[in-house]
């Protein structure tokens, strides 16, 4: 998942929350080894190493690609999993080394998920596309933990996947999790109150480049293939479900300059940086 | 895009979250930000029988958080005294006169009736400030100031403590100072010790302001012995040094063998004393040592406090404190609390009903009822709840009774006709507020 993941439980015995921490573990390694584009051999890698051929996808593939396409519609194309490529030409390191123009609109012609041939379970990519479900998988594997733990009863928790968390009940003291929201340098830490719910927060922390006094987010549009200008530097939003969460904190950063009016009319509970 | 496309976005993906988690209906989010401030409320009434001290107050703590856990804690308490309290002077079977404390005017008490003084109507404002904050990663310090103001009365002080963690958060030692300067300027001015109560305006025998320094010393450890007991135990050290007598409290100057007060001759047309009282005295130091330990034990939501007390000082006051308190919850949402407290200390040294004039004068007396042998009983109940906003309220009801004895070789003569010390009964009414 590439961040810290830890669960925070109030249980009785320390038995419990060792049996409980591994029930969480075990889920989460499970999606990571099935999701990542690390890894060879998992249905990402088959089907980013097609070349072009169909590929066969199970269940749990075909459902979050199908909430992937769900996603691509209702916000116009700006949220594409087919966008990972980008990451060939742009590098968020701090630098100036931004892309030309040319290699831009050069990758660009490998973005697009209406190139794709997807009629489930089938799905065939153009040579050359891939897909990452980096943008989902993390708040997916939140919520599939906290719906494992709801079953299991019982002890109140908290998943939390580098900084994409939901609460599976009230805490007991004080009935509200408290969850510190970093500052950048000098900002002092916003401390939000968590009763129940998730959150999630996109930000842009340390990956950006600056060039000629522009600052590059790496926000990408996937319709440009360029940074969303005026991006927030965070936002954070509080919602049912981390997916929900982290799903409208994302199009909110895609929004760049209007992410808070996009969040406002959208009537949702959130926080954002500058 | 327009307002309608944006609406639907949120309801878009609650049904496509809804088809991919295929859960059951999700809990509504509740998320909101931290207020960084905390406050702490009440409303408090106490009250005496017998017509003597009423006090109303109400008081605001506030606490703010700052980043890396660092507190700003501000505190404000104003109080309403009125009634009377005893002016330790004696009963007789006879009427008597006092001149007031102010030196403006008299007062007369019926016959058999305990004297006591209602001058001191007065408002106190009390002010306290204090910052925490951690240091490294198991030590915690605090520093403070502290200020009150009332009419005849000011007070300045300053504190600090520290504490620390060990045995991985299971062991606290701390250990705090505090040192306040005070400073009385009793109405009409303080009075030279053991002199006579003299007529309305004679003010001869009058000082001016006086002052106090206290010194206090806390070491105390703090351990966690099992998952459902907490101990403590800590010891201090007090010393007060400078005026420490009560300027506007007597004594009755009595007859050595029928031990009735003195009579004392009225000059024609100037209100003054109708007998002989004496301005008390006290030494100007006090050292108080005293060791506390008190547990905490937890069973099933149900917490049972009790402490324990000892104090010795060199007024040769000694006294026992034993504290229960057991709060049993109902629900999540509502607790109630008895709670019982035991009280009993010895007189001091220089505590006598009344300085009988067969004897030379001793160094120094008081009848302060508060300096005497008494033992006293705390019963009350206290209630909390939580309110909509899961914010905390309480209310606390309580009973005081104080009773106690004057010792058998003070008493003379027809005193021991009389009821010789002015037991207490009070009640103690408190509204509290967290928000």
């Amino acid at each position: 998942m590439g961040s810290p993941c830890e669960l925070v439980c109030e249980a009785p015995r320390r038995a419990d929350a060792l049996e409980l921490t591994t029930l969480v573990a075990a889920e989460a390694w499970r999606i990571e080894d099935k999701l990542s584009r690390y890894l060879d051999g998992n249905i990402v890698s088959r089907v980013n190493s097609a070349a072009g051929r169909p590929i066969d996808v199970d269940e749990e593939t075909a459902d979050l690609l199908e909430f992937a396409v769900s996603l691509y519609e209702f916000s116009g194309h700006r949220f594409d999993i087919t966008s990972g490529v980008l990451r060939r030409v742009w590098r968020f390191d701090g630098s100036d080394q931004v892309p030309s123009r040319q290699s831009v609109a050069d990758i660009l012609s490998l973005v697009g998920w209406h190139r794709v041939e997807w009629c489930r379970p089938v799905l065939r990519m153009p040579h050359g596309m891939e897909i990452d479900l980096g943008g989902i998988g993390k708040e997916y594997a939140v919520d599939r933990c906290v719906n494992l733990l709801r079953e299991q009863g019982g002890s109140p928790c908290i998943v939390n996947f580098g900084g994409d968390l939901a609460a599976t009940g009230p805490a007991t003291r004080r009935r509200r999790w408290r969850v510190a929201i970093e500052g950048e340098a000098d900002a002092p830490d916003r401390i939000i109150e968590l009763k129940q719910g998730a959150l999630s927060t996109s930000g842009d922390a340390q990956r950006f480049l600056s060039k000629d006094g522009v600052r590059y987010s790496h926000i990408l549009d996937p319709t440009t293939g360029w940074p969303v200008p005026d991006a927030p530097g965070s936002v954070t939003v509080a919602a049912d479900t981390c997916v929900q969460a982290g799903m409208m904190s994302t199009l909110a950063m895609l929004e760049g300059a209007r992410a808070e009016n996009f969040l406002r009319a959208q009537d949702v509970v959130f926080w954002c940086r500058r | 895009m327009s307002r309608d496309e944006n609406r639907s976005i949120s309801a878009a993906l609650a049904a496509a979250t809804f088809t991919l988690l295929g859960s059951a209906v999700p809990v509504p989010v509740d998320a909101q930000e931290e207020s960084a401030w905390e406050f702490n409320t009440s409303l408090l009434y106490y009250g005496e029988g017998d017509d003597r001290v009423k006090d109303y107050s109400v008081s605001a703590i506030a606490r703010r958080m700052f980043v890396d856990d660092r507190y700003l804690t501000l505190g404000l308490t104003v109080d309403g005294l009125t009634g009377a309290t005893p002016s330790g002077a004696i009963r007789q079977d006879v009427p008597q006169t006092f001149t007031r404390p102010s030196g403006n005017g008299a007062y007369t008490i019926p016959a058999g009736e305990l004297p006591l003084d209602d001058t001191f109507k007065d408002t106190r404002a009390a002010f306290t400030a204090g910052w925490q904050q951690p240091v490294g990663e198991t030590s915690l310090i605090n520093v403070g100031v502290s200020a009150s103001r009332e009419y005849d009365y000011t007070h300045l002080g300053v504190n600090a403590k520290v504490a620390r963690d060990f045995n991985r958060r299971n062991t606290t030692l701390s250990a705090g100072i505090a040192f306040s300067m005070d400073s009385l300027d009793p109405v009409g001015g303080s009075p030279t010790p053991l002199t006579p109560m003299l007529d309305v305006g004679d003010t001869s025998n009058r000082r001016g302001d006086e002052d106090k320094d206290v010194l206090d010393v806390v070491v105390g450890i703090t351990q966690v012995v099992s998952r459902n007991l907490v101990v403590q135990a800590n010891y201090s050290y007090s010393n007060s040094d400078g005026y420490l007598t009560d300027p506007y409290k007597v004594l009755s100057l009595v007859d050595g063998t029928t031990g009735d007060t003195l009579p004392r001759t009225l000059t024609p047309g100037v209100e003054g004393p109708s007998h002989q009282y004496l301005f008390e005295s006290r030494p100007d130091d006090r050292t108080k040592h005293s060791v506390y330990g008190q547990a905490k034990y937890y069973m099933n939501g149900r917490v049972l406090d009790v402490s324990y007390r000892y104090m010795s000082d060199d007024w040769e006051i000694d006294s026992h404190t034993i504290d229960l308190r057991y709060r049993v919850p109902f629900g999540a949402e509502r607790y109630l609390e008895p709670h019982v407290r035991f009280y009993t200390q010895t007189e001091a040294e220089f505590y006598m009903l009344s300085i009988p004039d067969s004897e030379p004068l001793p160094g120094f007396a008081s009848n302060d009822y508060r300096l005497g042998d008494f033992d006293a009983i705390t019963l009350g109940v206290k209630y909390g709840w939580k309110t909509r906003n899961d914010n905390e309220m309480s209310l606390r009801v309580e009973g005081y009774r104080q009773t106690g004895s004057v010792p058998g070789n003070q008493i003379i003569g027809n005193q021991a006709t009389r009821d010789n010390y002015p037991d207490l009964d009070a009640i103690i009414v408190q509204f509290g507020y967290r928000f």
